[in-house]
């Protein structure tokens, strides 16, 4: 585990590399030199204050978010303007929203398929059966045929990551997956989170549940003011944060 | 340790004094000293009117005979409307040849009824296209001359018939059109957007009977020598446009209404532009926008009756042209217009139930 921590340099075997990456938003410098290399199978879980420019970071990789300067390669694909490019990575990369943003219109599994049909050119049945082993590993197959509406915020949620998996993706984003849920919700959505981080996936968590940071990041980045502040292993990162910002952070969420 | 189980309470019915007809005619016509008053006035202009317009609507009207002579009661001389019935519904389009008429309204029901009928994803398939299809189709089965029937020209097509068909046609073309606009205007690309935005205003801007004089009278004037292009033709054209321009401003409300995250979620998982619009987006835009294009769609109805002002044979055109036949000079000026509002309300009122039953059936998908 620590190798990965240690192997920043060794731009070769990194499935995600950022180098020197600059956005703004009009005059506003949002991420300022951001560096990043995570390998295949690395699990990392970025923190930080509200604004710091987490989310906009992870939404940069699969260009959510345009970037003004430096540079992006994702499986060695480097992200420019060529819509080919673009969708040479989506398809590489799954994401997860706070409002887990479900297509109300569509039923569970109408959601789960659209990627595979349209994006995959699969045939239906096919789709259709990857979609339910998906269901079934998210432990909601018996809600297939209804309408995300009618749907728990947990399990509307687990249907989101089923629909990131179902397009079979080598990386996985999580944007703040558990903040809009209702507390006795988070668990299901986390253990669920915690399955597929134990089966490999690379995977990219904005959270403040440090529980699972503490289970199963191998690494843990903290930002502020658009700056990766510090990153470590959880266990140094909580135990032994090396600057007074993330001292003060870990106190403030760490203090309930 | 033993804990206590939690066992909820279980729901009552509502007291009785809040439900049932007593409940709701006090809560309605007598719950305030205000309300007593309004009630009681109501009751008291009803009754004054009511009695001297019924018998004159029904009572002593005259229900039966072919000519002027047969009106021999005070009430109203509803012989008229009889007499006049077929130009009323047909215009002058041959006697013979009515059932292409009938035809096309038939087709035009039952592909109504088949998108209420049919489940989601055949209407898309089988009701759609031929909607897409149906002014065509009813183009060619009017004219008859592609078809081996009788050619009759469009200056014989009118009445109520002609209101229904150039709506629904108009209706029918407008909506893709619309949708385009609304893309355009929300589109990043320049020439697209400035070219939508310059339709959707001028059409949105221009008074309709004044598109309608531009059409009949202006357009033509523009056109090369020799060339011309059919008056109902140019009429369709400018409803078409017109109508366009109106769902375009109800489509970009509608798309203001769909959160960012779906389309963040549509290109995460990789679909391209036109995938994103027309599997995510646009099912969701028209559903938000339906009330609106439905009333769309009554207002452009009730405004194919200004088609007169330049003598397209509608049903208003035609009833006006009827007062002055000088066999029915005695004035049924009152049962004519009745009669043409009453139908246009008829229609507009079922059209607005319709509204209410596709609100209905699109609702059973709830937003999260």
């Amino acid at each position: 585990m620590s190798e990965n921590v240690n192997s920043d340099q060794d731009n070769a075997s990194s499935v995600i590399s950022i180098n020197q990456l600059n956005k703004w938003y009009g005059d506003f410098h949002v991420l300022k030199d951001i560096n990043l290399q995570v390998a295949k199978g690395e699990r990392i879980v970025i923190c930080g204050p509200s604004g710091s420019g987490k989310s906009t970071l992870i939404r940069c990789i699969n260009r959510l978010e345009e970037f003004q300067r430096g540079s992006l390669i994702v499986d060695g694909v480097e992200m420019i303007e060529d819509v080919k490019n673009i969708e040479a990575i989506r398809r590489e990369v799954g994401m997860v929203f706070q409002h887990f943003n479900l297509f109300p219109h569509l039923s569970i599994l109408d959601n789960l398929t659209l990627g595979p049909i349209w994006v995959q050119k699969k045939p239906k049945a096919e789709a259709e059966a990857t979609a339910m082993r998906y269901l079934e590993r998210v432990k909601i197959p018996d809600q297939a045929n209804k309408f995300p509406g009618q749907l728990s915020g947990g399990q509307q949620q687990r249907v989101a990551i089923a629909r990131s998996l179902c397009i079979n993706p080598k990386i996985m984003l999580f944007d703040e997956p558990t903040s809009a849920l209702d507390p006795e919700m988070i668990k299901e959505v986390l253990d669920v989170m915690v399955e597929l981080a134990e089966e490999g996936m690379t995977m990219l968590c904005v959270t403040h549940e440090m529980g699972f940071a503490k289970k199963v990041a191998d690494r843990v980045i903290f930002m502020d003011a658009g700056e990766i502040v510090e990153q470590n292993t959880p266990k140094e990162f909580f135990d032994n944060p090396q600057v007074d910002r993330t001292q003060k952070f870990l106190e403030q969420i760490l203090a309930h | 340790m033993s804990t206590k189980e939690f066992k909820p309470l279980p729901a009552q019915p509502a007291p009785v004094s809040t439900v049932g007809p007593v409940a709701w005619v006090r809560e309605n016509l007598f719950s305030s000293k205000f309300n007593i008053i309004a009630t009681i006035l109501i009751v008291f202009a009803l009754a004054s009117v009511l009695p001297g317009t019924i018998d004159w609507l029904f009572i002593s009207a005259n229900w039966s005979g072919t000519t002027e002579a047969a009106c021999v009661k005070d009430g109203a001389c509803w012989v008229f409307i009889r007499a006049w019935s077929k130009q009323i519904f047909y215009g002058s389009y041959p006697s013979g040849e009515l059932w292409r008429v009938n035809l096309c309204l038939f087709l035009l029901v039952v592909i109504i009824a088949l998108s209420f009928i049919l489940p989601a994803r055949l209407r898309n398939r089988v009701a759609v296209p031929l909607f897409l299809l149906l002014p065509f189709i009813s183009l060619v089965i009017l004219n008859g001359r592609l078809i081996g029937l009788e050619y009759v020209s469009t200056d014989k097509w009118g009445g109520f018939s002609l209101d229904i068909m150039i709506a629904a046609a108009s209706m029918i073309i407008a909506f893709p059109l619309s949708f385009l606009w609304a893309l355009g205007r929300r589109s990043n690309m320049p020439f697209a957007r400035s070219v939508s935005v310059t339709c959707i205003e001028f059409f949105r801007g221009t008074p309709i009977l004044a598109l309608f004089f531009m059409g009949s009278v202006m357009l033509p004037l523009f056109f090369p020598q020799g060339v011309t292009v059919d008056k109902l033709l140019r009429v369709w054209i400018i409803l078409v446009l017109f109508m366009s321009a109106y769902m375009a401003e109800v489509f970009r409300s509608g798309f203001q209404a769909i959160p960012q995250g779906q389309y963040e979620a549509a290109d995460s998982i990789g679909l391209g532009y036109w995938q994103k619009t027309m599997l995510i987006i646009f099912p969701q835009v028209v559903k938000i926008s339906m009330p609106n294009i439905l009333a769309t769609f009554v207002m452009v109805f009730k405004n194919t009756v200004f088609l007169l002002v330049i003598a397209v044979p509608e049903m208003l055109q035609i009833v006006m042209t009827a007062l002055s036949n000088s066999n029915w000079l005695g004035g049924h000026a009152a049962e004519g217009y009745l009669f043409v509002g009453f139908i246009f309300w008829i229609c507009c009122f079922s059209m607005s139930m319709m509204a209410d039953k596709i609100e209905k059936i699109l609702d059973t998908d709830k937003r999260d």
